[in-house]
């Protein structure tokens, strides 16, 4: 059983374009071979080899599944990167509303412009990452269909847990109206308020959006990584469209990313102008639960800048080369 | 073909080459005749990186998986390659029993 498990860690070991290959042969040489530690280090030193083999290869099958594999780290790296800042983008909403800053934008002019481009940014990378999904969902429906049911779970996922957070708004606006009342749990409010200081039912609320954030981004790598295929042919109104999914998501990765970069870029211009204009909201407390609104700012942007390069990383490892030949 | 590199793969490159020119087979099989024919006992990871060079450099070739295994034979080119490696040895050694001789 221990030697089971050796064998299969060791196997991973290898990189994937060489074990959809070698794979179920070596693990049967493993099963009669593998007897002591140095012929684990053997295989150890084999894995490695495998790998500088892969990165060097002159074998074109070789080179483009390990193209693939690098294009679908690219896009799952941007999809967390992206996920990562929409999270800090809320911050930033619950942090602006109900603050000084809302009236203030009505009358200046460059604060609107700001808080403007952070809106646009966010519709543009949200429409990149939808469209540029939406081929790598269908390709996983349709395996799903042919035969991995796991797939379509996975994706439902998402769905889910956006399910569970409007639930849970309802639910909180329910409170809120006085319809719903749990005495010694949530603390009855005046009806017509939303009960914004209502400590837990808040927390439950970023809790709940953030094990929902976690979990979306866990079940679509675990359910594009299951996806092998990089040209895919759909049927849309009598046509055939051919699509190569991995190329097409990495041209609106790089839209996304840019999209963050501004967004970023934005929301300092936004913050700078409205701490000039009003240097006391941000020396005060308009966080939440009445925290330092100086340091939730500066945990936005910092969060928003180590997303916006997690997806520069990710589109720098992945973009195509020139082989030179 | 004279400037394949195998690098450290050499020596099982030539192993394996060597068992395959015997008849097809499958890794195991070939790790056994290996060792009967040489004394040496090819590691399975090294086995399986030379196995992978010497698949792409179109030595040797894979053929249909009897069950999980996989057996593999020599290709034309892997025969030609295995012929001429051996006959620069075959001169090698020749050389170097008459330099102890003389």
């Amino acid at each position: 059983m221990r030697m089971d498990r050796v064998r299969v860690w060791l196997m991973n070991l290898y990189p994937r374009a060489w074990r959809e290959r070698y794979a179920a042969e070596f693990d049967v040489l493993l099963e009669q071979c593998l007897h002591s530690p140095l012929d684990a280090v053997d295989v150890f030193l084999g894995a490695v080899d495998a790998h500088l083999q892969l990165l060097n290869g002159e074998d074109l099958t070789w080179r483009m599944m390990n193209m693939l594999n690098k294009l679908r780290t690219t896009i799952l790296l941007v999809f967390t990167a992206f996920i990562g800042f929409i999270v800090a983008g809320f911050s930033l909403v619950g942090l602006a509303d109900d603050s000084p800053m809302i009236p203030l934008m009505k009358t200046n002019p460059a604060l609107a412009a700001a808080w403007t481009t952070i809106q646009i940014g966010s519709v543009v990378a949200l429409l990149a990452v939808l469209i540029g999904g939406l081929p790598l969902a269908l390709t996983v429906v349709r395996q799903a269909l042919a035969g991995d049911r796991r797939g379509m779970g996975l994706l439902l996922v998402p769905g889910f847990s956006f399910l569970v957070v409007v639930l849970y708004l309802g639910f909180v606006l329910l409170v809120g109206s006085g319809r719903i009342q749990i005495p010694g749990v949530v603390r009855v409010v005046q009806p017509g308020f939303f009960p914004a200081g209502n400590r837990l039912m808040l927390e439950g609320l970023m809790l709940v959006f953030i094990l929902g954030a976690i979990a979306s981004t866990l079940a679509v790598w675990k359910a594009i990584s299951r996806t092998d295929t990089e040209h895919e042919t759909f049927h849309a109104v009598g046509r055939n469209l051919t699509v190569r999914i991995y190329s097409f998501a990495f041209v609106l990765a790089v839209i996304t990313t840019l999209a963050m970069l501004v967004m970023l870029v934005a929301t300092v211009v936004w913050g700078w102008l409205s701490f000039s204009a009003l240097p006391q909201v941000f020396t005060g407390n308009f966080g939440p639960w009445g925290t330092s609104t100086q340091a939730w700012f500066i945990s936005i942007i910092v969060v928003m800048a180590v997303c916006t390069a997690m997806a520069f990383f990710g589109l720098r490892r992945g973009r195509p080369r020139q082989t030179g030949n | 073909m004279d400037t394949l590199d195998f690098g450290r793969f050499s020596d099982p490159a030539l192993l394996i080459l060597t068992s395959l020119a015997g008849g097809e087979k499958h890794g195991y099989a070939m790790m056994e005749d290996i060792k009967a024919i040489s004394g040496v006992r090819l590691g399975p990871g090294t086995l399986y990186g030379a196995l992978s060079r010497l698949e792409q450099s179109g030595l040797i070739e894979a053929l249909p998986a009897d069950e999980r295994r996989r057996p593999y034979k020599l290709t034309s080119r892997g025969n030609t390659y295995l012929r001429q490696t051996l006959s620069s040895l075959s001169n090698f050694v020749s050389l170097g029993l008459q330099r102890l001789e003389a």
